[in-house]
Protein backbone atom coordinates (compact mmCIF):
# COMPACT_ATOMS: atom_id res chain seq x y z
CA UNK A 1 0.00 0.00 0.00
CA UNK A 2 1.30 3.47 -1.29
CA UNK A 3 2.14 6.04 1.61
CA UNK A 4 -1.12 7.90 3.48
CA UNK A 5 0.55 10.78 2.90
CA UNK A 6 0.49 9.91 -1.13
CA UNK A 7 -2.74 8.98 -0.79
CA UNK A 8 -4.22 12.17 0.55
CA UNK A 9 -2.29 14.29 -2.04
CA UNK A 10 -3.49 12.02 -4.91
CA UNK A 11 -7.25 12.53 -3.63
CA UNK A 12 -6.65 16.36 -3.19
CA UNK A 13 -4.94 17.06 -6.63
CA UNK A 14 -7.07 15.06 -8.50
CA UNK A 15 -10.59 17.24 -6.71
CA UNK A 16 -8.59 20.21 -7.96
CA UNK A 17 -8.07 18.60 -11.21
CA UNK A 18 -11.35 17.51 -11.54
CA UNK A 19 -12.86 20.90 -10.84
CA UNK A 20 -10.53 22.51 -13.35
CA UNK A 21 -11.89 19.82 -16.22
CA UNK A 22 -15.78 20.31 -15.59
CA UNK A 23 -15.11 24.08 -15.58
CA UNK A 24 -13.21 24.05 -18.66
CA UNK A 25 -14.90 21.16 -20.01
CA UNK A 26 -11.49 20.32 -21.14
CA UNK A 27 -11.35 16.81 -23.01
CA UNK A 28 -8.89 16.19 -25.69
CA UNK A 29 -11.27 14.05 -27.93
CA UNK A 30 -13.31 17.53 -28.50
CA UNK A 31 -9.86 19.66 -28.84
CA UNK A 32 -8.64 17.11 -31.95
CA UNK A 33 -12.15 16.43 -33.51
CA UNK A 34 -13.43 19.91 -33.38
CA UNK A 35 -10.57 21.09 -35.71
CA UNK A 36 -11.76 19.01 -38.95
CA UNK A 37 -15.54 18.28 -37.51
CA UNK A 38 -16.00 22.13 -36.63
CA UNK A 39 -13.28 24.70 -36.85
CA UNK A 40 -13.66 24.92 -33.61
CA UNK A 41 -10.18 25.69 -31.59
CA UNK A 42 -11.05 26.89 -28.22
CA UNK A 43 -10.37 23.63 -26.48
CA UNK A 44 -7.22 22.85 -28.67
CA UNK A 45 -5.79 26.44 -27.29
CA UNK A 46 -6.36 25.58 -23.98
CA UNK A 47 -4.53 21.93 -24.06
CA UNK A 48 -1.66 24.14 -26.39
CA UNK A 49 -1.27 26.51 -23.50
CA UNK A 50 -1.61 23.98 -20.83
CA UNK A 51 1.22 22.19 -22.57
CA UNK A 52 3.36 25.60 -22.86
CA UNK A 53 2.81 25.96 -18.61
CA UNK A 54 3.93 22.47 -18.26
CA UNK A 55 7.20 22.39 -19.99
CA UNK A 56 7.96 25.41 -18.66
CA UNK A 57 6.80 24.08 -14.96
CA UNK A 58 8.71 20.63 -15.29
CA UNK A 59 11.62 21.81 -16.74
CA UNK A 60 12.08 24.88 -13.71
CA UNK A 61 11.40 22.34 -11.39
CA UNK A 62 13.70 19.94 -12.43
CA UNK A 63 16.35 22.05 -13.16
CA UNK A 64 15.99 23.36 -9.40
CA UNK A 65 16.43 19.81 -8.63
CA UNK A 66 12.54 19.27 -6.87
CA UNK A 67 11.51 16.75 -9.51
CA UNK A 68 13.24 14.75 -11.83
CA UNK A 69 12.08 14.17 -15.36
CA UNK A 70 10.44 10.88 -16.63
CA UNK A 71 10.53 10.55 -20.37
CA UNK A 72 8.66 7.33 -20.96
CA UNK A 73 10.40 4.48 -22.92
CA UNK A 74 10.69 4.72 -26.67
CA UNK A 75 8.77 1.93 -28.42
CA UNK A 76 8.29 2.85 -32.11
CA UNK A 77 5.44 -0.02 -33.00
CA UNK A 78 3.75 0.38 -29.21
CA UNK A 79 3.18 4.01 -29.25
CA UNK A 80 1.96 4.04 -32.91
CA UNK A 81 -0.31 1.04 -32.67
CA UNK A 82 -1.76 1.91 -29.25
CA UNK A 83 -1.98 5.53 -29.95
CA UNK A 84 -3.65 4.88 -32.81
CA UNK A 85 -6.16 2.44 -31.18
CA UNK A 86 -7.05 5.04 -28.29
CA UNK A 87 -7.69 7.84 -30.88
CA UNK A 88 -10.10 5.72 -32.68
CA UNK A 89 -11.28 5.15 -29.00
CA UNK A 90 -12.30 8.07 -27.83
CA UNK A 91 -14.49 9.56 -30.32
CA UNK A 92 -16.88 6.03 -30.14
CA UNK A 93 -16.60 6.62 -26.11
CA UNK A 94 -17.90 10.34 -26.83
CA UNK A 95 -14.93 11.46 -24.78
CA UNK A 96 -11.05 10.80 -24.04
CA UNK A 97 -9.81 9.25 -20.83
CA UNK A 98 -9.91 12.60 -18.50
CA UNK A 99 -13.23 13.89 -20.34
CA UNK A 100 -15.19 10.58 -19.36
CA UNK A 101 -13.62 10.69 -16.37
CA UNK A 102 -14.70 14.10 -15.31
CA UNK A 103 -18.16 13.71 -17.18
CA UNK A 104 -18.88 11.09 -14.81
CA UNK A 105 -18.92 13.34 -12.30
CA UNK A 106 -21.52 15.20 -14.09
CA UNK A 107 -23.89 12.16 -13.60
CA UNK A 108 -23.32 11.07 -17.48
CA UNK A 109 -23.80 7.30 -17.43
CA UNK A 110 -22.52 6.96 -20.64
CA UNK A 111 -19.37 8.10 -19.80
CA UNK A 112 -19.49 5.93 -16.39
CA UNK A 113 -20.33 3.08 -19.27
CA UNK A 114 -17.02 3.82 -21.46
CA UNK A 115 -15.45 3.61 -17.95
CA UNK A 116 -16.28 0.53 -17.61
CA UNK A 117 -15.18 -0.17 -20.81
CA UNK A 118 -11.35 1.02 -20.58
CA UNK A 119 -11.08 -0.59 -17.53
CA UNK A 120 -11.76 -4.14 -18.80
CA UNK A 121 -9.90 -3.37 -21.80
CA UNK A 122 -6.72 -2.17 -19.88
CA UNK A 123 -7.03 -4.67 -17.73
CA UNK A 124 -6.99 -7.77 -20.56
CA UNK A 125 -4.39 -6.31 -22.16
CA UNK A 126 -1.86 -5.96 -19.40
CA UNK A 127 -2.51 -8.92 -17.67
CA UNK A 128 -5.31 -10.99 -19.71
CA UNK A 129 -5.82 -12.38 -23.45
CA UNK A 130 -4.18 -9.12 -25.09
CA UNK A 131 -0.88 -9.36 -22.88
CA UNK A 132 1.06 -11.07 -25.54
CA UNK A 133 0.10 -8.42 -27.83
CA UNK A 134 1.72 -5.42 -25.50
CA UNK A 135 4.94 -7.46 -24.80
CA UNK A 136 5.13 -8.32 -28.56
CA UNK A 137 4.75 -4.37 -29.43
CA UNK A 138 6.93 -3.65 -25.91
CA UNK A 139 9.73 -6.12 -26.48
CA UNK A 140 12.38 -5.68 -23.71
CA UNK A 141 15.06 -5.18 -25.44
CA UNK A 142 13.63 -3.21 -28.47
CA UNK A 143 13.38 0.30 -26.59
CA UNK A 144 15.80 3.35 -27.62
CA UNK A 145 18.49 5.05 -25.22
CA UNK A 146 20.65 8.09 -24.83
CA UNK A 147 23.11 8.21 -23.06
CA UNK A 148 22.93 11.72 -21.76
CA UNK A 149 24.74 14.16 -19.27
CA UNK A 150 22.52 17.38 -19.81
CA UNK A 151 18.77 16.73 -19.31
CA UNK A 152 18.23 18.99 -16.52
CA UNK A 153 18.12 17.14 -13.00
CA UNK A 154 16.75 14.13 -15.35
CA UNK A 155 17.73 10.86 -15.72
CA UNK A 156 21.31 10.41 -16.45
CA UNK A 157 22.73 8.08 -18.26
CA UNK A 158 20.95 5.72 -19.88
CA UNK A 159 17.66 7.70 -20.46
CA UNK A 160 14.62 7.52 -22.11
CA UNK A 161 15.18 9.73 -25.35
CA UNK A 162 13.87 13.01 -25.67
CA UNK A 163 13.78 15.81 -28.23
CA UNK A 164 16.65 17.66 -27.02
CA UNK A 165 18.68 14.72 -27.30
CA UNK A 166 18.11 13.66 -30.50
CA UNK A 167 19.03 17.33 -32.11
CA UNK A 168 21.46 17.80 -29.12
CA UNK A 169 20.01 20.33 -27.99
CA UNK A 170 19.93 22.03 -24.32
CA UNK A 171 16.24 21.04 -23.35
CA UNK A 172 15.95 24.89 -21.87
CA UNK A 173 16.87 26.22 -25.56
CA UNK A 174 14.12 24.17 -27.23
CA UNK A 175 11.86 24.53 -24.11
CA UNK A 176 12.09 28.65 -25.21
CA UNK A 177 11.99 28.43 -28.67
CA UNK A 178 8.75 26.16 -28.31
CA UNK A 179 7.08 28.29 -25.43
CA UNK A 180 7.55 31.53 -27.73
CA UNK A 181 6.41 30.17 -31.39
CA UNK A 182 2.86 28.10 -29.54
CA UNK A 183 2.36 31.49 -27.12
CA UNK A 184 2.40 33.80 -30.40
CA UNK A 185 0.14 31.56 -32.04
CA UNK A 186 -1.93 31.74 -29.51
CA UNK A 187 -2.06 35.44 -29.00
CA UNK A 188 -2.56 35.66 -32.85
CA UNK A 189 -5.76 33.18 -32.61
CA UNK A 190 -6.91 34.27 -29.41
CA UNK A 191 -10.26 35.10 -30.91
CA UNK A 192 -12.85 37.10 -29.09
CA UNK A 193 -14.18 34.17 -26.23
CA UNK A 194 -12.28 36.84 -24.00
CA UNK A 195 -15.48 39.45 -24.19
CA UNK A 196 -17.37 36.89 -22.92
CA UNK A 197 -20.35 38.20 -21.18
CA UNK A 198 -19.57 39.54 -17.35
CA UNK A 199 -20.99 38.52 -14.25
CA UNK A 200 -19.02 39.00 -10.76
CA UNK A 201 -15.68 37.07 -9.90
CA UNK A 202 -18.10 33.67 -8.07
CA UNK A 203 -20.45 33.58 -10.81
CA UNK A 204 -17.49 33.30 -13.58
CA UNK A 205 -15.56 30.61 -11.35
CA UNK A 206 -18.29 28.69 -10.24
CA UNK A 207 -21.16 29.14 -12.93
CA UNK A 208 -20.27 29.44 -15.67
CA UNK A 209 -17.62 27.66 -18.16
CA UNK A 210 -14.14 29.00 -18.09
CA UNK A 211 -12.42 30.59 -21.36
CA UNK A 212 -9.67 28.62 -22.96
CA UNK A 213 -6.55 30.36 -21.56
CA UNK A 214 -7.91 30.33 -18.07
CA UNK A 215 -8.74 26.33 -18.28
CA UNK A 216 -5.07 26.12 -19.77
CA UNK A 217 -2.91 27.90 -17.02
CA UNK A 218 -5.21 26.46 -14.78
CA UNK A 219 -4.45 22.40 -16.22
CA UNK A 220 -0.71 23.84 -16.44
CA UNK A 221 -0.33 24.79 -12.60
CA UNK A 222 -2.20 21.35 -11.61
CA UNK A 223 -0.12 19.39 -13.72
CA UNK A 224 2.89 21.02 -12.16
CA UNK A 225 1.62 20.36 -8.38
CA UNK A 226 0.59 16.65 -9.64
CA UNK A 227 4.61 15.97 -10.38
CA UNK A 228 5.93 17.82 -7.27
CA UNK A 229 3.41 15.65 -5.07
CA UNK A 230 4.11 12.45 -6.87
CA UNK A 231 7.46 13.04 -7.82
CA UNK A 232 7.55 10.34 -10.40
CA UNK A 233 4.95 11.67 -12.78
CA UNK A 234 3.03 14.44 -13.48
CA UNK A 235 -0.73 13.95 -14.52
CA UNK A 236 -2.19 10.30 -15.84
CA UNK A 237 -5.70 9.13 -15.98
CA UNK A 238 -5.94 5.67 -17.05
CA UNK A 239 -3.24 4.16 -15.35
CA UNK A 240 -5.58 5.01 -12.42
CA UNK A 241 -8.73 3.13 -13.37
CA UNK A 242 -6.41 0.24 -14.40
CA UNK A 243 -4.78 0.20 -10.79
CA UNK A 244 -8.40 0.74 -9.12
CA UNK A 245 -9.83 -2.45 -11.54
CA UNK A 246 -6.55 -4.49 -10.33
CA UNK A 247 -6.90 -4.26 -7.17
CA UNK A 248 -10.66 -4.95 -6.96
CA UNK A 249 -9.76 -8.18 -8.56
CA UNK A 250 -6.96 -8.86 -6.92
CA UNK A 251 -8.18 -7.95 -3.51
CA UNK A 252 -4.06 -6.67 -3.22
CA UNK A 253 -4.21 -3.04 -2.19
CA UNK A 254 -0.66 -2.80 -3.31
CA UNK A 255 -2.14 -2.88 -6.50
CA UNK A 256 -3.59 0.42 -5.81
CA UNK A 257 -1.10 3.49 -7.02
CA UNK A 258 -1.50 7.01 -6.73
CA UNK A 259 -3.20 7.65 -9.83
CA UNK A 260 -6.32 5.45 -8.44
CA UNK A 261 -6.48 8.15 -5.86
CA UNK A 262 -6.18 11.00 -8.22
CA UNK A 263 -9.12 9.76 -10.57
CA UNK A 264 -11.14 9.16 -7.94
CA UNK A 265 -10.54 12.49 -6.65
CA UNK A 266 -11.18 13.88 -10.63
CA UNK A 267 -14.46 11.98 -10.17
CA UNK A 268 -15.21 13.82 -7.19
CA UNK A 269 -13.66 17.18 -7.81
CA UNK A 270 -16.29 17.20 -11.37
CA UNK A 271 -19.53 16.24 -9.24
CA UNK A 272 -18.86 19.28 -6.78
CA UNK A 273 -18.16 21.74 -9.82
CA UNK A 274 -20.87 20.50 -11.66
CA UNK A 275 -23.69 20.69 -8.60
CA UNK A 276 -22.63 24.19 -7.73
CA UNK A 277 -22.87 25.26 -11.46
CA UNK A 278 -26.28 23.38 -11.25
CA UNK A 279 -25.22 21.19 -13.74
CA UNK A 280 -25.27 17.84 -12.05
CA UNK A 281 -28.06 15.66 -13.48
CA UNK A 282 -27.99 11.10 -14.32
CA UNK A 283 -28.64 11.18 -17.74
CA UNK A 284 -28.13 8.36 -20.17
CA UNK A 285 -28.35 8.25 -24.24
CA UNK A 286 -29.85 5.62 -26.12
CA UNK A 287 -28.76 1.95 -25.84
CA UNK A 288 -27.15 1.93 -29.55
CA UNK A 289 -24.90 4.62 -28.23
CA UNK A 290 -24.10 3.04 -24.48
CA UNK A 291 -23.41 0.60 -26.63
CA UNK A 292 -21.08 2.35 -29.00
CA UNK A 293 -19.35 3.98 -25.72
CA UNK A 294 -19.07 0.88 -24.14
CA UNK A 295 -17.11 -0.12 -27.17
CA UNK A 296 -14.90 3.10 -27.43
CA UNK A 297 -13.84 2.66 -23.86
CA UNK A 298 -12.43 -1.04 -24.07
CA UNK A 299 -10.86 0.09 -27.42
CA UNK A 300 -9.73 3.12 -25.86
CA UNK A 301 -8.04 0.82 -22.56
CA UNK A 302 -6.28 -1.66 -24.95
CA UNK A 303 -4.67 1.47 -26.87
CA UNK A 304 -3.51 3.14 -23.37
CA UNK A 305 -1.86 -0.23 -22.23
CA UNK A 306 -0.03 -0.86 -25.89
CA UNK A 307 1.04 2.54 -26.31
CA UNK A 308 1.67 3.02 -22.41
CA UNK A 309 -0.23 6.21 -21.77
CA UNK A 310 -3.47 7.57 -22.25
CA UNK A 311 -4.03 11.51 -23.77
CA UNK A 312 -3.48 12.47 -20.37
CA UNK A 313 -0.25 10.78 -19.80
CA UNK A 314 1.70 11.36 -23.56
CA UNK A 315 0.02 14.71 -24.08
CA UNK A 316 -0.49 16.56 -21.12
CA UNK A 317 2.46 15.33 -19.55
CA UNK A 318 4.93 13.49 -21.07
CA UNK A 319 5.23 15.99 -24.22
CA UNK A 320 5.63 18.71 -22.24
CA UNK A 321 9.34 16.98 -20.60
CA UNK A 322 9.70 16.71 -24.42
CA UNK A 323 9.74 13.15 -24.40
CA UNK A 324 9.79 11.52 -27.92
CA UNK A 325 7.71 8.44 -27.06
CA UNK A 326 4.66 10.65 -25.92
CA UNK A 327 5.09 13.05 -29.06
CA UNK A 328 4.91 10.00 -31.26
CA UNK A 329 2.16 8.41 -28.98
CA UNK A 330 0.61 11.93 -29.04
CA UNK A 331 0.29 12.28 -32.92
CA UNK A 332 -1.05 8.95 -33.40
CA UNK A 333 -3.51 9.54 -30.43
CA UNK A 334 -4.84 12.70 -33.10
CA UNK A 335 -4.65 10.57 -36.60
CA UNK A 336 -6.64 7.46 -34.98
CA UNK A 337 -9.02 10.63 -33.74
CA UNK A 338 -8.99 12.32 -36.91
CA UNK A 339 -9.52 8.97 -38.92
CA UNK A 340 -12.48 7.85 -37.18
CA UNK A 341 -14.25 11.31 -36.85
CA UNK A 342 -14.09 11.44 -40.79
CA UNK A 343 -15.86 8.36 -40.81
CA UNK A 344 -18.27 8.82 -38.09
CA UNK A 345 -19.60 12.20 -38.57
CA UNK A 346 -17.95 13.49 -42.35
CA UNK A 347 -19.00 11.41 -44.61
CA UNK A 348 -21.73 12.49 -47.18
CA UNK B 1 -36.07 40.42 -29.14
CA UNK B 2 -39.31 39.10 -27.42
CA UNK B 3 -38.96 36.39 -24.86
CA UNK B 4 -42.04 34.54 -26.82
CA UNK B 5 -40.29 34.04 -30.60
CA UNK B 6 -42.59 30.95 -31.59
CA UNK B 7 -39.79 28.23 -32.86
CA UNK B 8 -40.46 26.67 -36.55
CA UNK B 9 -39.05 23.74 -35.44
CA UNK B 10 -37.42 22.11 -32.02
CA UNK B 11 -34.75 19.94 -31.62
CA UNK B 12 -34.37 18.04 -28.75
CA UNK B 13 -31.11 16.44 -28.01
CA UNK B 14 -31.15 15.71 -24.53
CA UNK B 15 -29.66 12.82 -23.23
CA UNK B 16 -27.17 12.79 -26.76
CA UNK B 17 -23.50 12.69 -25.87
CA UNK B 18 -20.12 14.64 -27.93
CA UNK B 19 -20.50 15.49 -30.28
CA UNK B 20 -24.65 14.54 -31.56
CA UNK B 21 -25.59 17.36 -30.23
CA UNK B 22 -24.15 19.75 -32.61
CA UNK B 23 -23.71 17.56 -35.27
CA UNK B 24 -27.85 17.43 -35.48
CA UNK B 25 -28.17 20.79 -35.21
CA UNK B 26 -26.28 21.79 -37.56
CA UNK B 27 -27.79 19.30 -40.23
CA UNK B 28 -31.22 20.14 -39.18
CA UNK B 29 -30.06 24.33 -39.69
CA UNK B 30 -28.94 23.33 -43.30
CA UNK B 31 -32.34 22.18 -43.89
CA UNK B 32 -34.69 25.10 -42.70
CA UNK B 33 -35.03 28.25 -44.11
CA UNK B 34 -33.85 31.94 -43.98
CA UNK B 35 -35.51 33.58 -41.05
CA UNK B 36 -37.22 30.35 -39.36
CA UNK B 37 -36.64 29.73 -35.34
CA UNK B 38 -34.78 26.44 -34.18
CA UNK B 39 -35.14 25.80 -30.55
CA UNK B 40 -32.26 23.25 -29.69
CA UNK B 41 -33.17 21.98 -25.97
CA UNK B 42 -29.46 20.89 -24.81
CA UNK B 43 -28.49 18.81 -21.49
CA UNK B 44 -25.00 18.52 -22.38
CA UNK B 45 -22.79 21.93 -20.95
CA UNK B 46 -19.97 21.53 -23.43
CA UNK B 47 -22.39 21.69 -26.58
CA UNK B 48 -24.13 23.88 -24.63
CA UNK B 49 -21.34 27.01 -25.22
CA UNK B 50 -20.54 25.28 -28.08
CA UNK B 51 -23.57 25.37 -30.42
CA UNK B 52 -23.99 29.11 -29.86
CA UNK B 53 -20.45 29.65 -31.01
CA UNK B 54 -20.15 27.96 -34.14
CA UNK B 55 -24.12 29.32 -34.95
CA UNK B 56 -22.91 33.24 -34.49
CA UNK B 57 -19.72 31.59 -36.36
CA UNK B 58 -21.50 30.62 -39.45
CA UNK B 59 -24.21 33.79 -39.50
CA UNK B 60 -27.15 32.50 -37.64
CA UNK B 61 -28.76 34.82 -34.91
CA UNK B 62 -28.58 33.27 -31.42
CA UNK B 63 -31.56 34.70 -30.16
CA UNK B 64 -31.29 33.06 -26.60
CA UNK B 65 -29.53 30.67 -24.35
CA UNK B 66 -31.64 30.08 -21.55
CA UNK B 67 -30.91 27.80 -18.64
CA UNK B 68 -34.30 26.10 -18.21
CA UNK B 69 -33.05 23.30 -15.38
CA UNK B 70 -30.57 21.64 -13.73
CA UNK B 71 -28.32 20.81 -16.61
CA UNK B 72 -30.35 21.46 -19.27
CA UNK B 73 -30.20 24.80 -21.96
CA UNK B 74 -33.19 26.01 -24.68
CA UNK B 75 -30.84 27.63 -27.62
CA UNK B 76 -32.65 29.30 -29.83
CA UNK B 77 -31.20 29.93 -33.43
CA UNK B 78 -32.47 32.21 -36.25
CA UNK B 79 -31.94 30.88 -39.39
CA UNK B 80 -29.29 33.40 -41.45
Amino acid sequence: MIETSLMVSGLVVGIVFGFVLQRGRFCMNSAFRDVILMKEYTLLKAVALAIVVQMIGFHLMATMGYIQLYPKTLYWGAMIVGGFIFGIGMVLAAGCASGTTYRVGEGMMGSFVALLGLMIGGVITSRGALSELKSYLQPTEGALKAITTDNPGSLVGNANLTLANVISLDPWILVVIIAIVILAILVWKRGHEETKAGGTLYERIFKMGWNWWVTGIAIGVVGIIAFLAFKDYALGISGGWFSFLNALITGDPDELNWFAFLVIGVVIGAAIAANIAGEFKLRAPDARRLLQQFIGGLIMGIGAVIGTACNIGHILSGIPQLALSSMLGGIFIILGCWVTAYIMFMRG
Amino acid sequence: MSSDVKPTEVLDVRGEVCPYPDVKTQKKVKKMKSGEVLEVLVDYPLSAERIPRSMEKQGHEVLKVDKTGTGEWRIVIKIK
